[in-house]
């Protein structure tokens, strides 16, 4: 009985043992099979047992492995041992990341988790580890890391540059808000007044100024067209002589009231070829045009003063020369005839003198009337024929075969402007040389031209021309009388009708003066019409 | 007969020029130094032509002439101006108040002034 016993509990004992074989075999199998690598350390934390995956991950067989402390294959050891102090507590402990040392000493990161073993008891007896070798994705993540970190400088680097950019604008916005400040500063404080019309010329600015002028205010005119603002009775007087185009005006004078006078110019505003509007200058004159009317009085009263002993002495030379005064002898008549001349000459010079003042006060005082213009160039050109048929001159007036519009003209003025050009083509052109008159009417001008075959002006002398008192070299050489002021004469009379004049000269071969006069709508008819 | 001329000068050597070269041709010749004086001549001389300055001390050429245009014995005798200028609004006035002629001193020398007495009164 006993041995039959004994028999049965070896043969339950074998099967166990076999059994418990089989479930060692399959435990080795099912672990092998597991990508995890697995060691178990027991709780001096000796390693006793590995899995497959975890010869294959760190290189060690068993035989090496098993018996050595846990610590030897990781780098940070005091960590390690912290974790199993952990998990003793806690009984589980989850993915830390420690760097495992392989064999081959080469160090990789891996997830380490641990769990305690326990006996059937309950009775602990030490660790299982499973380590994951992160390597791939660490480096996936680092990877990542790298991309995320490349990106995200790229979109720091642009939010920088977009901050950046933002500043640029804020800084350009400031910069722009400065000069329309300071622009803003110049048009209020200056002395001149300043309109500005836009490009449909409506009124867009308005300087204090200029409302000072016209004792206006700018919220009342803002945005009004030139056509609306000829109701407003300060302003029609400027309004007149813009016209309802705006038209270019350089230093157009303006007489607002008794006690002041303007000086107006526009100004066409243009940016690549666009019109963006009209600027329109208001220079108060009003003491340049006191003081030149001051200086022209003087001058004027001086030369009358002038004028009454010159007279005197002409008078009695003139009755020697007659001999109403008693017989003289043939050379006293020669002394007289030389001084006469002189004191004509010295009458001359004052005339012209007077002319000047004349022209002067003839920017401020010129009253022109509608007249038409070829009746005032043939009388010009008779008061010359006696001259021209002295010295032999071929002389022609050549007018285009047109009707000729009237011309708002100061008919005394133009007299002395025309006569001043015909005379110096029929004074310095040399005895039976040629002089032409041209007249035609192109477009919205009258174009008037005076051509002579004479002395020509010296190319270096040509820019000095039009100014007060010069005289040509070859002028004084030729012709020892002439003030040098018919020019400057004729220039101001012309201009003053708006018209423009300028010459083409060949030295020794001719002279051609060209100018010519606008022909004025009158802009009252145009007024009506509203 | 011999024709009267009055000459209303304040210049003394005009004057007397004009006074020679017209006494010289014939006509009688008288003198006042300014306005007021000529008014008094011709009242009591009755010119048959006055040689009328402009420009004068006490009464002026055209004051003168305005003071003709009142009398319609003076209004009748004619007038020629003799001045040293001659703008265009001083001709225009003296044009309106009957003047026959406009000389300038300095464009005009004395014997030009008698061919224009001659002219409007014969020798």
């Amino acid at each position: 009985m006993a041995d039959e016993k004994l028999n049965l509990i070896k043969e339950e004992l074998n099967r166990a043992k076999e059994d418990l074989g089989d479930l060692e075999m399959y435990i080795k199998e099912f672990s092998s099979f597991l990508p995890l690598a697995v060691c178990t350390v027991n709780p001096i934390e000796i390693i006793i047992n590995i899995n497959q995956v975890f010869q294959a991950l760190t290189g060690y067989d068993s035989l090496e492995i098993n018996g050595e402390h846990l610590a030897k294959i990781f780098l940070e050891k005091e960590k390690i041992k912290n974790l199993l102090n952990l998990t003793r507590k806690r009984g589980k402990v989850r993915t830390k990341e420690l760097v495992l040392i392989l064999k081959d000493r080469k160090e990789i990161p891996v997830n380490v988790s641990v769990s305690i073993r326990k006996d059937r008891d309950g009775n602990f007896i030490g660790y299982f580890l499973a380590l994951f070798d992160i390597t791939e994705i660490k480096k996936f993540r680092e990877e990542l890391e790298g991309k995320v970190k490349i990106r995200t400088k790229e979109l720091e680097d642009s939010r920088k540059a977009l901050i950046n950019m933002l500043e640029d604008v804020e800084e350009a916005r400031e910069k722009t808000e400065e000069e329309k400040n300071k622009t803003l500063a110049v048009i209020t404080n200056l002395a001149d007044g300043l309109l500005v019309f836009d490009a449909t010329n409506n009124l867009s600015i308005v300087n204090p100024q200029a409302e000072e002028f016209f004792k206006v205010k700018s919220k009342d005119l803002i945005d009004k067209s030139i056509l609306e603002l000829t109701k407003i009775p300060e302003f029609s007087p400027l309004v007149r002589i813009l016209g309802k185009e705006i038209k270019e005006i350089y230093r157009r004078e303006l007489t607002v009231r008794k006690d002041l006078t303007l000086e107006m110019s526009t100004v066409s505003l243009i940016r690549e070829k666009e019109k963006l509007g009209t600027l329109i200058i208001l220079h108060n004159i009003t003491r340049e045009k006191l003081v030149e009317k001051m200086k022209t009085e003087f001058v004027s009263l001086s030369a009358h003063q002038l004028r009454t002993p010159l007279s005197s002495i002409k008078w009695a030379l003139k009755m020697l020369l007659d001999g109403d005064i008693g017989k003289i002898t043939e050379e006293q008549r020669d002394f007289i005839k030389k001084t006469y001349q002189s004191n004509e000459r010295m009458i001359a010079l004052i005339n012209d003198l007077l002319d000047v003042t004349r022209i002067e006060e003839g920017k401020y005082l010129y009253n022109p009337v509608f007249t038409q213009i070829e009746n005032i160039i043939q009388s010009v050109i008779n008061y010359y024929q006696r001259e021209i048929k002295r010295k032999k001159i071929k002389f022609e007036f050549k007018k285009a075969q047109k009707k000729f519009p009237k011309l708002k003209i100061d008919v005394e003025k133009m007299k002395v402007a025309i006569g001043n050009l015909l005379d110096n083509a029929i004074r310095y052109t040399q005895v039976g040389g040629t002089v032409t008159f041209f007249l035609d009417c192109v477009k919205n001008k009258v174009e008037f031209s005076i051509h002579d075959t004479g002395i020509g002006i010296s190319i270096d002398q040509q820019e000095r021309i039009f100014t007060k008192f010069f005289r040509g070299a070859n002028a004084v050489q030729m012709e020892t009388e002439g003030t040098g002021l018919g020019l400057y004469i004729a220039k101001n009379i012309i201009e003053a009708h708006n018209g423009k004049i300028w010459f083409k000269s060949n030295p020794k071969k001719g002279t051609t003066f060209y100018f010519n006069l606008p022909v004025e709508k009158e802009f009252e008819e145009f007024l009506k019409k509203f | 007969m011999t024709k009267k001329i009055l000459i209303i000068e304040d210049e003394k050597i005009m004057l007397e020029l004009l006074q020679k070269k017209l006494t010289k041709e014939g006509y009688e010749v008288l003198v006042a130094r300014d306005g007021k004086e000529g008014l008094e001549k011709m009242r009591k001389k009755n010119p048959n032509l006055i040689l009328l300055d402009i420009i004068m001390p006490k009464m002026g050429g055209f004051e003168v002439m305005e003071e003709m245009n009142k009398d319609k014995k003076f209004k009748k005798i004619p007038v020629i101006v003799v001045s040293n200028s001659g703008q265009p609004v001083e001709l225009d006035r003296a044009q309106k108040l009957g003047a026959k002629d406009w000389l300038i001193k300095t464009e005009f020398d004395p014997q030009e002034v008698l061919d224009k007495v001659v002219e409007q009164i014969g020798k």
